[in-house]
């Protein structure tokens, strides 16, 4: 049975896969295959959330049998887990219960964790200079001073024009060509790695 | 020309992944007579596959974070990466005290974690290994995802970060509690926001389609080798279509 489940599983995956993939290009002869394809899919992804929420209640369920600080960071967390569930149950994903506890919790921790972000960023930006110094940093480090210059009024001098042009320049012409670059870097690595997938190579599915 | 392309537009996606298929399979079959393909040098798996080593050595666990792309949408191409990566360093560290642990943001790609190392440690018949534990699903949103897996990164005594697949500027929280802890961090990403990032703040940024290389570097196979040659035959002919379109514009043949 051990030998026979990872063929069969390639089997379905690929077969499902090649189904879903011509669905695009011949609508009118795969499209209703695909439809139902994807939307077992959909289903079967609701349920992998209800398992990855038990994975983390879990994980958390043991932390907090160990003790130690962790594990009040755990209790935390599945009480919280516990009192969201029910209020969502019972009012409703959209419920005044759910809201309130997005709008007084949810949003103000994750507005703090924004902040942080910020500061990590800045204080990463200033390291960079120590941490690789080359000729690209240089560069990274006085493109980014150009754009910040030239996107806000400045003291005493509200906006630059030459600076506004140039970081008008900068986000439209080479920003954007290497970002198209790299976005047709990542296109062709998605696609290989699909082909792979398709071909049985690659088999995240225990295969 | 115009009209050619039009009326063959339907069928320019599939032409171009029968395209990748046959260049695959092509230097998959004519790779097999060589001895050795040379990819060239990227330091960041280098000092990956030198991490790893150290890991088993000194007793510590890697860490392989899938980022939260869906798997039904084009984000989930990164994550497949980062799950061929998570099964070569499953079996690079097989001896280790402490196996990799991988984080999710997405509840499918927390099973098929799970189903990675399972499948893995049953290959080289250490099943018993497994610990469904080891593959966690830390936070559903970018800053819950950060926020469950900076503490990972920090109490569970990473050598190594691997960040891989769909992930936004959250990810300077994850490289930061990475300096912070002392472990190397090495990070791609499919998003452009990711990747300015990752310039700034990971050990060691990956860049574009340097992410997808991840499975030829590693060691995971002649297709993987085959499909990043076949990348870069690719890539040249998307240039040279890119700068004659270019000419053909500037000489004002295409309004």
């Amino acid at each position: 049975m051990k030998k026979i489940l990872p063929t069969s599983n390639a089997i379905i995956a690929v077969i499902s896969g090649l189904l879903v993939l011509l669905g695009y290009f011949f609508p009118g002869v795969f499209g209703n295959i695909q439809s139902v394809l994807i939307g077992w899919a959909i289903i079967l992804a609701a349920f992998a959330l209800l398992l990855g929420i038990y994975n983390l209640a879990l994980v958390h369920w043991k932390k907090a049998g160990a003790g130690g600080t962790n594990g009040i960071n755990s209790i935390v967390l599945l009480v919280s887990l516990g009192i969201t569930i029910i209020a969502a149950s019972l009012s409703g994903p959209t419920g005044s219960l759910s809201v309130w506890i997005f709008n007084n919790f949810q949003v103000p921790v994750e507005i703090s964790l924004l902040a942080v972000l910020a500061v990590v960023l800045v204080y990463a930006a200033a390291r960079l200079l120590t941490r690789r110094p080359k000729w690209s940093t240089i560069l990274f480090l006085v493109t980014v001073l150009i754009v910040l210059l030239g996107s806000v009024p400045l003291f005493f001098l509200g906006e630059v024009a030459p600076l506004v042009a140039l970081r008008g320049w900068v986000t439209q012409v080479p920003a954007v060509a290497g970002g198209r670059g790299l976005l047709l870097g990542v296109a062709l690595g998605t696609v290989a790695t699909g082909i792979r997938i398709l071909m049985g190579v690659d088999r995240p599915y225990g295969g | 020309m115009e009209q050619v392309l039009n009326s063959i537009g339907n069928y320019l996606g599939l032409l171009f992944i029968l395209l990748c298929l046959g260049l695959i399979l092509y230097y998959f079959f004519s790779d097999g007579n060589q001895p050795k393909i040379n990819l060239r040098d990227i330091q960041a798996f280098r000092h990956l596959r030198r991490e790893v080593d150290l890991a088993v050595e000194a007793g510590k666990r890697l860490h392989i974070s899938l980022g939260r792309g869906s798997i039904n949408e084009l984000q989930g191409g990164a994550a497949f990466i980062g799950l061929t990566i998570l099964d070569r360093s499953a079996r690079a560290a097989s001896n280790s005290d402490r196996p990799p642990m991988a984080t999710a943001g997405d509840g499918v790609l927390t099973i098929l974690s799970q189903d990675t190392l399972q499948s893995t440690y049953r290959s080289l018949g250490t099943e018993q290994r497994y610990d469904p534990t080891n593959a966690r699903m830390t936070g559903l949103n970018p800053l819950a995802y950060a926020a469950g897996a900076m503490p990972i990164i920090h109490d569970e005594y990473v050598s190594a970060n691997f960040f891989t697949g769909h992930l936004g500027t959250e990810i300077a929280l994850l490289t930061e509690a990475g300096e912070r802890s002392g472990s190397l961090t090495v990070a791609g990403s499919d998003s452009l926001h990711a990747q300015a990032v990752l310039f700034t703040t990971s050990d060691e940024p990956l860049l574009g389609e340097e992410l997808y290389a991840a499975g030829a570097y590693l060691g995971a196979g002649p297709a993987h080798i085959a499909s990043l040659r076949s990348q870069d035959l690719l890539r040249w002919v998307l240039i040279g279509a890119i700068v004659i379109g270019a000419i053909i514009k500037l000489l004002g043949f295409l309004n």
